[in-house]
């Protein structure tokens, strides 16, 4: 009897949904969701709740229309169970349910919600469904249209047992009664090929919505079969637990019952499977069907809270799988909406999500992180920001960054990270006010500015997780991904800042500031230097107050006077004076000005200044430094004579270039700029810090034989070679020469080695030097905005290459000269080449991309002829710099050859 | 001084092994890192004289590789007027540090009898040696009796 009702039911169902072609019945029923909801702002939740429960209404009379309450008995002449409601297409149902909704009609009692109520239906629908639902299965096997199937048929019968077993008395009654049975890959894939073979999509769309506006049961689909048994155990303790206490907070069981694992994999495989049926089909609906999961979920976190953290992430995870929706719909409502659901996640969830994104997730990042850009980019573009309308009130776009947040960490994780052990100590500089915090009173007054001196807070997503952006050796995508350049270039900084700084009218004021990652270098200098600048202008300020007050004013600006013929002695004695005696000056805007002339600076002088100093100290002469040949970079020298004051000089000046906006000319290898921001050396820095031995050392870690020992024949006693050209033994274990290197201790060896080149043997140097480049930059935002990489450019500028001081300095050889046509053409193709394409060039020709000091003319470039035209690649000798090139008979060759060469010169074996 | 372990075991090993082709090599006991020695080769037109070589071992050797130069003159496309050579080899990018000086020894001796013309340092000398290998041979065979060293008599 029952089951013969539950046929009924379904081939009622069935012929409802494919009578009609065009909208479905979930996306008709959806599309009043927009109209009832359009206008609900985010405060009024009284609206919203009556909204809801408006809404819930017109859905259960839209069910009722459609499906029946399942009763055969029905005599409600408005239930399709009854048999006196004649069929309706969904888009008259949902007009109907609209009119019925007013009217107050009557409502069949049995009819289930939209939104699974736990606890009603138990009694009534546990009892009689476990049998019902196992001989349904049988028949229902092909009736995929039924909205009464079961997961059943999505299983092959092998499983099917299983199934029934594993689903909990919650998802009996959901499937039972109602129309949705979590989705598996298999379920996808056979209403794929159903679609395609009907050219008919309604089931498709029908499945997807079912399952997709009920979030308990999406969270259940994709879920990991081996875990089907035990999850389903847990959520019957679960479900049993919320039903006697359903009230309570349903996040506070998260860690103890984690819900059932979702298969990313088996999901993805899915939505992979759905583009096959052709996108026209079912995409603008899909997006319907998005945005209406991310209102439920969004109104949950913030209101009902039915739904367990869990299940949320889950929801968030499958939703983000469905890709290629290729409609622009999908970047103008779905995707906003999956933004403002995901703005609400606590701190917790997020972490959850980054982290399954970060471990499950890796090839599903690029797509999400491209279609956040370009929700990001549309809005940027196509908005006119006024004063009154700000980017950062721009909601589309700072949702879309906070979610971009999440993504930015999930890409950590998925990328290469270190052990967060090797800090460098923090230099505690004592003694120090901070005029600032009293500036920002006087401009912004009778707010409430917290105590500015603390530096901001770590991100609470970033402690969550426990990550830290120093550790992140190689993320899975590369960090300048999420720079978003248009809206870079149209934020205004000094908003920015100031929302930054200032929690007016009860914080909450959003800064990109906070989001670094998606700003350029560029512009967040920008913001750097608004703070500098405010903080310069602030110690102006308090000296012309004690000029009012007629105490005799502290000087306002930080002022150097040297003589031009001993610029580093001058400089150096008046910097150690001011850091010893009054340390807080050197926050002050520098003003140098050079004995016996007459220039005021405005810049210029300043900048003069640095580029003096810093030619000579870099100066390997001068002995504080060291050249590494094999990278062209700039080391400290562990024997250096020099004084630790020297250094700490040094580190004052190059934060002095940083706070005064100058771009200095050094080289420093890249871990310099990862220790400065409290990252210790370590192996992967020798890859940059010299090449060829980091090489060497790979090579090693490489080596599979058990002979290492015989082969390498290496010991814990390592040779070095100080400036003077001694060689210098070092154990890096105590008795380090009787203990070989074999495969088992080959990794401690190579991070001892390490350690010793990058860390210990600078030690001294290094910190006196980090202290002086804390004493001017101790306060600012530098550590919270900036990447090491991005400090390096601050110091640096762009390394841009000055090709034609290459051009001037290069000499001929084998026939070439200047003036040979094939070298004429070569120059006008390289002076074209992209920035990364010289960069390349470089590479390729000198085995380094890096400039060396002094600029490109002193890398002593030889191109030699190397036989008349033929169809060989250009060559080169890294060791002499010497580029073999044939005289190619046209410059379209030579540009073809050139590139090709410099193209694939990876692993290019010479000889 | 305790030099690296693994110079002096490689210097014993070539010592021993007793290559006809490199010989006479000599170490400065205070620096094991620079090794002079003679090469022999078996071709025309080097086979009338020796060549000195110097091998200069970097501190971090293995991880690094050796530098090779002659001191004797050699009229070689590949060896330039200063005594400079590529060998791939021991370039940076091609270098392992599981090879040994001997295997280096050896590649060296096999480019100095068969030079390559194609990745010359003295382009003119491999266009010669491509184009006119009468002339190339015979100013080498010439340039070979007036500049290099004498050859050992066994």
């Amino acid at each position: 009897m029952n089951s013969k009702s539950e046929t009924d039911e379904a081939s009622r169902g069935s012929e409802a949904s494919s009578s009609n072609s065009d909208p479905t019945p979930e996306s008709s029923q959806e599309e009043s969701t927009p109209i009832l909801c359009a206008d609900s702002g985010p405060n009024n939740t009284q609206d919203i709740m009556k909204r809801a429960a408006a809404k819930q209404l017109i859905e259960r009379y839209f069910y009722q229309l459609v499906d029946g309450c399942g009763n055969p008995n029905c005599d409600n002449k408005y239930c399709a169970s009854s048999g006196e409601a004649r069929n309706l297409t969904p888009n008259e149902a949902a007009a109907e349910a609209i009119k019925l909704f007013y009217k107050e009609a009557r409502l069949c009692d049995s009819l289930p919600n939209k939104i699974p109520r736990i606890e009603a239906c138990r009694e009534s629908s546990t009892g009689n469904n476990t049998t019902e639902n196992s001989d349904k299965a049988n028949k229902d096997e092909k009736n995929l249209e039924s909205p009464s199937s079961s997961s059943s048929p999505i299983l092959g019968g092998n499983s099917k047992a299983e199934t029934s077993q594993s689903v909990s008395p919650i998802d009996y009654k959901n499937l039972s009664h109602n129309n949705g049975a979590p989705l598996t890959e298999e379920k996808i894939y056979e209403l794929c090929d159903e679609c395609i073979k009907n050219k008919s999509p309604e089931a498709l769309i029908s499945a997807i919505a079912r399952t997709f506006t009920k979030p308990l049961i999406l969270a259940r689909s994709f879920i990991k079969v081996d875990n089907v048994s035990n999850s389903a155990k847990e959520d019957k303790q679960d479900k049993e637990s919320e039903a006697m206490c359903s009230s309570s907070d349903p996040d506070k069981d998260v860690d103890s019952a984690s819900g059932p694992t979702l298969d990313v994999a088996s999901c993805r495989r899915a939505f992979e499977y759905l583009s096959k049926v052709p996108s026209v089909h079912y995409s603008s609906s899909f997006v319907i069907i998005l945005a209406t999961l991310a209102e439920y979920l969004q109104l949950d976190m913030r209101m009902t809270k039915m739904l367990k953290l869990d299940d949320i992430i889950n929801c968030f995870v499958i939703a983000f799988e469905v890709r290629d929706l290729g409609c622009s719909d999908y970047l103008e409502v779905a995707l906003p909406a999956l933004c403002n659901a995901a703005e609400h996640l606590p701190v917790k969830g997020q972490a959850k999500l980054a982290r399954i994104w970060g471990e499950q997730c890796k090839d599903s990042l690029r797509h999400i992180l491209e279609t956040l850009q370009q929700l990001i980019t549309l809005r940027v573009i196509s908005t006119n920001y006024t004063a009154g309308y700000q980017l950062q009130d721009d909601q589309n776009v700072t949702r879309a960054t906070k979610l971009m947040k999440i993504v930015y960490y999930a890409n950590m994780i998925s990328g290469i990270m270190e052990s967060n052990t090797l800090r460098e100590e923090p230099v505690v500089i004592t003694n120090q006010l901070d005029p600032l915090g009293d500036a920002l009173d006087h401009l912004y007054p009778l707010t409430s500015i917290k105590n500015l001196k603390q530096a901001q807070p770590e991100d609470p997503l970033a402690v969550e997780l426990g990550i830290n952006v120093l550790d992140a050796r190689k993320p899975y995508l590369a960090f300048e991904e999420f720079y978003n350049e248009p809206l870079s270039d149209t934020i205004e900084m000094d908003i920015d800042f100031a929302n930054y700084k200032t929690d007016i009218s009860g914080g909450k004021k959003f800064s990109f500031l906070k989001y670094p990652f998606i700003l350029t270098a560029a512009t967040k200098s920008l913001g750097l230097y608004y703070e500098n600048r405010i903080r310069m202008y602030s110690e102006r300020r308090v000296s012309l107050l004690h000029a009012v007050v007629g105490a005799s004013p502290p000087m306002p600006f930080l002022r150097l006077k040297v003589r031009r013929s001993h610029i580093i002695d001058d400089a150096l004695v008046e910097l150690e004076m001011i850091a010893m005696e009054r340390a807080l000056d050197l926050k002050k805007q520098l003003v140098v000005e050079f004995e016996g002339e007459q220039g005021v600076d405005e810049g210029g002088v300043s900048k003069e200044f640095f580029q003096l100093i810093v030619e000579e100290i870099f100066n390997p002469d001068y002995g504080m430094f060291t050249q590494q040949p094999d990278s062209h970079t700039v080391w400290f020298n562990p024997t250096s004579f020099e004084t630790e004051a020297q250094f700490t000089l040094i580190g004052i000046v190059l934060g002095l270039a940083i706070y005064n906006n100058i771009i200095l000319a050094v080289n420093f290898p890249m871990v310099v700029y990862r220790k400065l921001m409290g990252k210790k050396g370590s192996f992967q820095d020798l890859a940059d810090w010299n090449p060829i031995l980091y090489n060497g050392l790979k090579d090693m870690l490489e080596y599979v034989g058990d002979d290492l020992a015989d082969v390498y024949y290496q010991t814990f006693r390592i040779c070095y070679t100080d400036v003077f050209g001694n060689n210098i033994f070092q154990d890096l274990k105590e008795n380090g020469d009787s203990i070989f290197v074999t495969q088992d201790n080959k990794r401690e060896f190579v991070d001892l080695y390490a350690e010793f080149l990058l860390n210990k043997s600078v030690d001294t140097q290094f910190k006196a030097f980090r202290r002086g480049f804390v004493m001017v930059t101790d306060e600012s935002q530098l550590g919270s905005l900036f990447r090491p990489e991005e400090v390096e450019t601050l110091v640096c500028g762009s390394k841009d290459f000055d090709f034609n001081e290459l051009e001037k300095s290069t000499e001929y050889d084998g026939g070439y000269t200047a003036e040979s046509q094939t070298i004429k053409d070569f120059w006008s193709i390289v002076h074209s080449l992209s920035l990364e394409d010289k960069r390349k060039l470089l590479q390729f020709t000198t085995g380094s991309d890096r400039v060396p000091v002094g600029g490109l003319s002193h890398l002593k470039l030889v191109i030699a002829r190397n036989g008349p035209d033929c169809d060989r690649l250009p060559t080169a000798h890294t060791c002499f710099n010497v580029l073999l090139l044939p005289e190619y008979e046209n410059k379209d060759k030579l540009q073809d050859r050139l590139m090709k060469a410099i193209s694939y010169s990876k692993g290019f074996g010479m000889l | 001084m305790a030099a690296t372990r693994r110079l002096q075991k490689e210097l014993n090993d070539i010592r021993q092994s007793g290559l006809k082709s490199f010989r006479d090599i000599q170490v400065d006991e205070s620096n094991i890192l620079t090794w002079q020695g003679l090469i022999v080769p078996d071709n025309s037109p080097y086979n009338k004289g020796a060549f000195r070589i110097e091998i200069n071992f970097p501190a971090e050797y293995p991880f690094k590789p050796p530098k090779i130069s002659f001191k004797t003159k050699i009229y070689h496309p590949n060896i330039d007027e200063k005594g400079q050579v590529c060998l791939p080899i021991i370039s940076a990018e091609n270098w392992k540090p599981a090879t040994k000086t001997d295997q280096v020894i050896q590649a060296l001796v096999a480019l100095v009898n068969d030079p390559e013309p194609e990745h010359p340092l003295r382009a003119e000398l491999a266009e010669e040696y491509l184009k006119d290998r009468k002339k190339f041979t015979k100013n080498a065979e010439e340039f070979t009796k007036k500049h290099s060293e004498k050859r050992p008599s066994d």
